[in-house]
């Protein structure tokens, strides 16, 4: 399956462009939160979007109903589709119907269903409820404004999946492309920051070890069947050779998440007919949480050697994305691939792990834009 | 690698019975057990009748996860996942021979959950500490709950696409088995009551007062069903070496987005969805035997469904039933439920009913919605139908396996 384009919004930059030239400089996200919103927040910093603006990117009308989520994740699409050069022509319904999307999460947008439920409970009656950002506050919402702005008439899928949201949503889109349900699958991942989200996370988080700030964002690729990409003699950004996932237990368990993830990893290179010694860097999810780093960590060790390749500090940069995570590990990838020739053909990883112990690898080969910007 | 699939246990946990048997019976018989609603105050909502599983406790169900770490939809998704794998005949060790996971769907996941953490921050302000609900929230879960219910170490995947989302599970899960990603796999969906979903099903003008009546003149809209819906699907030669009974083979399926509305269906693009599904599975239009209808009772759903139905199939519309009807809208079980109900009637040789009809719409004259009564019937090919909000169509077909 071949990467033909991404786009990306994030705290160190909007659009593939961008990003990279950020990421390249190794720029923090770190931003001051305290004016975002009216509601007091847990914490004065994030790696946020604070002047983030729908409207700003998009040219007609028709989004003042959407909650952040599903903005984020109509703008992010949008910039993927326009890196890869597939704008909607209104003449050519065919193509548009075999583009499918497949947009990770993790339950919805945080601040539509606290909105929507916080009129539910404070109204003079429980159903005086606004009905317009109904359909915005379920789960499937944001995908299919995401369809519907972009015309994408294909697979429309919404998979939950956290920290896995992406390596879920990668496999969800392999499935599919594979077995030619579609001719693209445009992929990706969004996580917003907001009220609910950083009171949540705060609360489920009390009582650990620091982590890195949270951040918001989104990654979206678009995927398409390599071979056919390949014989249209167009160029790939990148091919995602394998991506295996699976669910293990609590250290110590019969089913050692270490374990797991090891075997894990050491399946998906097989799988790709890669050596452990040709992987040069590896995305990981580390920086979330010290109990999953810890695994995680160890499992990239035992499957790669002690000589372990470069491991990109993501999260260190954009922050804890939840489950945006995975998509911003690969846009990290493919930004340093972005203008650097050299790197041309090399294989990397992308490695997330849930709380859980639910895990994932992609195994990833990314090529240079011969770009002239 | 292409292998045919088939389903070889089924894990229905409903309104109407619990188990392949329970179900088939009430399907059968048109059971029905709507009521006031009981698992939160409902009295100021207009309407409050839903489909409740009431004295159905998903927690009697499982062996191996502990009840009081899940949400409610999570332990129902470990409940019907054991039933399912039960009825299949295999246990843990014989699961784990192969490669083995789960696929689920649903519409609102652990929403009861986030209802409940923000009436504490409400009723206790910034001192209440809710760390513990926040943790079983992410929707994800209920696949996660199915495989450590299992004890299996598969893929564990949610998929939310509303009220088709079990059908997306159906299909993934097909997927992996025909390309060999996979042994087995549980697929369905689970869907827990909420008030959330009582508000704006209700504000849309999609909710019934006391009663669900699809294709009826009259009908009013959807009634809220809770309830989950399981399958277990393997290669044929996996059920083949292993002896299992097989209840139906998955021919195929066929997915699509309207990418028009929000909120109303478009039936060109459902028309589109069938002919897809058909074309995946192999089958001609004229083979179809019953159609299990999305037919949530709702004006608009009933009208595109058959506007749909009668674009692709013309004048030879097979019978096609609303087991809503009976159920209440399951949501993200509900595509599942069809898909049980699917097996049920090839295995059994029975069409279910459209439960609750007194008068046909007169823009439906024609058309076999098999009213009122289960009918005794060769079925050997099944179109299941389901269909989401903003235009989420998928739909399976299954097909005796002969």
């Amino acid at each position: 399956m071949a990467v033909t384009g991404w786009g990306v919004l994030s705290a160190i930059g909007t659009g593939a462009e961008e990003f990279s030239e950020n990421w390249g400089q190794r720029l923090s996200g770190r931003k001051d939160v305290t004016e975002m919103f009216e509601q007091k927040l847990p914490s004065e910093t994030a790696c946020a979007i604070p002047d983030f603006n729908a409207k700003a990117h998009l040219s007609r009308k028709g989004s003042s109903f959407f909650d952040r989520s599903t903005a984020l994740s109509v703008v992010t699409c949008k910039l993927a589709l326009e890196d890869a050069g597939l704008v909607h022509d209104p003449a050519d319904e065919k193509t548009d119907r075999d583009i499918g999307l497949v947009l990770g999460l993790s339950s919805g947008g945080p601040q539509a269903m606290s909105d929507f439920i916080h009129e539910m409970y404070t109204s003079e009656k429980p159903y005086l409820v606004n009905p317009v950002l109904f359909p915005y506050a379920v789960m499937n919402g944001a995908a299919s404004a995401t369809a519907i702005w972009h015309h994408l008439k294909g697979v429309n899928a919404t998979v939950s999946g956290g920290q896995m949201a992406f390596l879920t949503a990668l496999r969800y889109a392999r499935n599919k492309v594979r077995n030619g349900y579609v001719n693209a699958a445009v992929t990706g991942v969004v996580e917003e920051f907001s009220p609910t989200r950083a009171w949540a996370s705060h609360q489920a988080r009390a009582g650990e070890e620091a982590r890195v700030d949270l951040g918001e964002g989104g990654a979206f690729f678009v995927l398409e069947d390599a071979q056919t990409v390949r014989t249209a003699g167009r160029d790939l950004d990148a091919e995602i050779l394998a991506v295996e996932c699976g669910l293990y237990g609590e250290p110590g368990d019969e089913d050692d998440p270490t374990v797991g993830m090891t075997q894990c990893i050491v399946r998906a290179l097989e799988s790709a007919g890669v050596a452990p010694g040709d992987v040069w860097a590896v995305a990981p999810s580390l920086s979330g949480s010290p109990k999953r780093d810890r695994i995680e960590r160890a499992a990239i060790t035992a499957a790669l050697g002690t000589d372990t390749p470069d491991l990109l500090p993501v999260k260190e940069l954009v922050g804890e994305t939840y489950s945006a995570a995975g998509g911003l590990q690969l846009a990290a990838l493919l930004a340093e691939h972005r203008k650097s020739p050299e790197r041309d053909g090399e294989v990397s990883l992308v490695t997330s792990l849930t709380s859980e112990g639910m895990a994932g690898v992609a195994v990833i080969r990314g090529w240079s834009r011969a770009t002239s910007a | 690698m292409t292998r045919r699939v088939v389903i070889t246990g089924l894990g229905p946990l409903s309104t109407i019975g619990v188990g392949p048997d329970a179900f088939a019976a009430g399907l059968r018989a048109g059971k029905s057990n709507s009521g006031p609603i009981r698992s939160f105050d409902a009295s100021g909502f207009p309407h409050n009748i839903a489909n409740e599983l009431g004295d159905v406790h998903p927690s009697d169900y499982v062996t191996n996860i502990d009840p009081e770490a899940w949400g409610p939809a999570s332990l129902a998704a470990a409940a019907v996942a054991r039933l399912a794998a039960d009825d299949a005949g295999l246990d843990r060790a014989e699961l784990r021979r192969g490669r083995a996971g789960s696929v689920f769907g649903t519409t609102g996941g652990e929403t009861r959950l986030h209802e409940d953490a923000y009436r504490k921050w409400l009723d206790e302000g910034p001192a209440a500490e809710f760390g513990d609900l926040v943790q079983k929230i992410p929707a994800y879960r209920l696949a996660v709950a199915a495989n450590r219910e299992l004890g299996i170490d598969g893929e564990a995947v949610t998929l939310a696409t509303a009220c088709s989302a079990s059908n997306y599970a159906i299909g993934y899960a097909y997927d992996a088995i025909a390309g060999g990603d996979s042994d087995y796999m549980i697929a369905g969906g689970s869907e827990a009551m909420c008030a959330f979903a009582v508000a704006g099903f209700y504000r849309l003008g999609a909710l019934a007062k006391d009663v669900c009546t699809p294709f009826d003149a009259n009908r009013k809209g959807i009634l809220i069903g809770e309830g989950s819906s399981a399958l277990l699907l393997e290669s044929l030669d996996s059920a083949l070496a292993r002896d299992a009974r097989i209840y139906a083979e998955v021919l195929g399926y066929g997915l699509n987005c309207d990418a028009n509305h929000m909120v109303s269906p478009l039936a060109t693009s459902i028309a589109e969805c069938t002919r897809r599904a058909h074309k995946n599975a192999g089958v001609k239009q004229e083979e179809i035997d019953y159609i299990c209808a999305h037919g949530t009772g709702t004006p608009s759903n009933d009208s595109a469904e058959i506007a749909a139905m009668r674009e692709v199939f013309g004048d030879g519309l097979p019978p096609m039933s609303s087991i809503k009807s009976m159920l209440g809208h399951s949501m993200g079980a509900a595509s599942g439920f069809g898909a049980i109900a699917s097996c049920l009637a090839i295995q059994d040789g029975f069409i279910p009913p459209t439960i609750n009809l007194n008068t046909l719409d007169p823009n439906f004259a024609g058309v076999d919605v098999v009213p009122n009564v289960s009918r005794d019937a060769d079925v050997r090919i099944v179109q299941n139908n389901g269909f989401a909000f903003g235009g989420n169509n998928a739909i399976t077909i299954f097909g005796r396996y002969e």
